[in-house]
């Protein structure tokens, strides 16, 4: 055993108090960071980015060489998808004009579903995975704000949770955060389901979705979109698809497994949502009672 | 005079390379989703204080373990202490045990594991994860101890050619 000196013990036992303070303190629900760790967190992600840039073409390199590998029975999967494609595409498109001639009759502008996508490139991922999240090279100068959605082209994987001035952090999906819920619909043949995405079930690395109403008929296969309801994201960003439909705890709403449709493997380009209609302000969550809305005056909402 | 920056120079590297390796994770291997959790730095840090420094080796670690936690993963204090203290350990091992390259491999990936290990309960302790610790064992520890191994296997050779030389360099110059 060393010897401890008087000295030497008064420094550890310090040393040991401060380290306390010091993880009580950032393992508070931060809404922003402090002023060094912001400097910090800039420095490094501009010499991340800088190392990205190599890595992301050499992983480029080995994703190319895969999918040539893949090429011939992908061409014939696609060929027979084409032929729906263009039938899919004369229907989209006959929607979106009738959906824009209604919307000019009722004069209603903004609407759930609007929103500009920013690009922003990964620059990292925590190395010990342990908390599920990503960097991007794009922060508050950018206009990136908390809480905005953060998407793949093949569906949403999570919201900004922290931002600096050149970068910002995205908590994925998977966490086991309690507070982090998205307010989703299921899209059936005939009726809509609500429901709240609420964490993820770690054996079988998927997405749950509770409290949707039991007595609305949802089954396996169908797709799960953001309803846009929660005030944050917008609304029909696809997350993913039904795997199994059960009965929560208590019997009275039902739960499903959702399988996300984005690849959170592979995370390289990424594209920010910001919502074009009001935008609560907030943590989503936290237990309190307090007034959200940030006084951006929704006509009929009431003076203060 | 550029052994002398190479030292550091690897490490800062080794950080940030570790984030771009982890974006290949998880992967999935027979069903199993698998986490792979890249610890170059620490491991490139454990070979410095059981060649070279103990000292240096403890600087480094309290610096990179500092970055590490304000840049990924928000919650100050974490590897600010793990990190020297696992070199710390590693350089005070080195009274006890031979230092040749096979044995200092196997004792620096066993000072990764017990790493691994309380990192394991101190996220579980403020529910972070609620893995069970058997599924722990199978999807991240193993894979990960199998994965960082065999990075030390290809790499250690190196870090030791690279620490005697500016060992070597150090005696010259001090004669």
């Amino acid at each position: 055993m060393p010897h401890f000196s008087n000295k030497k013990l008064i420094i550890l036992l310090v040393g040991m108090i401060l380290l306390v303070a010091l993880i009580s303190f950032s393992l508070r629900d931060r809404q922003n960071a402090t002023l060094p760790e912001q400097f910090i967190k800039d420095s490094v992600g501009l010499a991340q980015s800088v190392v990205a840039k190599p890595a992301n073409y050499i992983t480029g390199i080995f994703y190319n060489i895969q999918s040539l590998l893949n090429t011939y029975e992908e061409n014939q999967r696609l060929k027979m998808r084409l032929e729906d494609f263009a039938v899919l595409q004369a229907e989209v498109n006959t929607l979106k004009s009738e959906n824009e001639q209604l919307r000019e009759l009722l004069e209603k502008k903004d609407s759930l579903r609007d929103y500009d996508p920013l690009r922003a490139t990964v620059i990292a991922r925590n190395p010990d995975q342990w908390e599920e999240k990503i960097i991007i090279n794009k922060g508050s100068s950018h206009g990136v704000k908390q809480n905005m959605a953060v998407m793949t082209t093949k569906g949403l994987i999570g919201k900004i949770s922290l931002v600096t001035p050149f970068t910002s952090e995205v908590e994925l999906l998977y966490t086991n955060n309690p507070n982090f819920r998205v307010s989703a619909m299921v899209q059936g043949e005939k009726v809509v389901a609500f429901g709240l995405i609420e964490g993820y079930d770690e054996e079988r690395n998927e997405l749950i979705l509770k409290r949707i109403d039991s007595s609305i008929e949802i089954s396996v296969g169908e797709k799960v979109v953001t309803s846009g309801l929660g005030g944050i994201f917008p609304k029909g960003i696809l997350i993913g698809e039904i795997t199994e439909v059960t009965t929560e705890d208590f019997g009275l709403t039902k739960m499903a497994y959702i399988r996300p449709s984005a690849d959170f493997s592979m995370l390289e380009e990424v594209i920010i949502a910001k919502r074009s209609a009001t935008v609560i302000d907030g943590s989503d969550g936290d237990g309190t009672n307090a007034d959200l809305t940030n006084n951006t005056g929704i006509p009929g909402e009431g003076e203060e | 005079m550029w052994i002398r920056l190479t030292i550091p120079f690897i490490a800062i590297v080794l950080f940030l390379l570790e984030p771009e390796f982890a974006l290949f994770s998880p992967i999935e291997w027979n069903g199993e989703i698998i986490y792979l959790v890249p610890r170059f730095l620490i491991l490139y840090l454990i070979f410095i204080s059981i060649y070279y420094s103990r000292k240096r080796a403890v600087t480094y670690g309290l610096f990179f373990g500092l970055l590490y936690d304000v840049f990924y993963i928000d919650i100050i204090g974490l590897y600010t202490v793990l990190y020297p203290l696992v070199c710390y350990t590693a350089g005070w091992s080195v009274k006890y045990i031979h230092q040749h390259l096979s044995i200092t491999t196997i004792l620096s990936v066993v000072l990764v594991a017990l790493m691994e290990l309380i990192l394991y309960y101190f996220f579980h302790f403020i529910q972070f994860t609620t893995l069970p610790f058997k599924e722990f064992l199978l999807i991240r520890l193993i894979p990960s101890i199998l994965a960082n191994l065999l990075y030390l296997i290809m790499l250690g050779w190196a870090f030791k050619y690279l620490i005697d030389a500016r060992v070597l360099q150090k005696a010259r110059e001090l004669s």
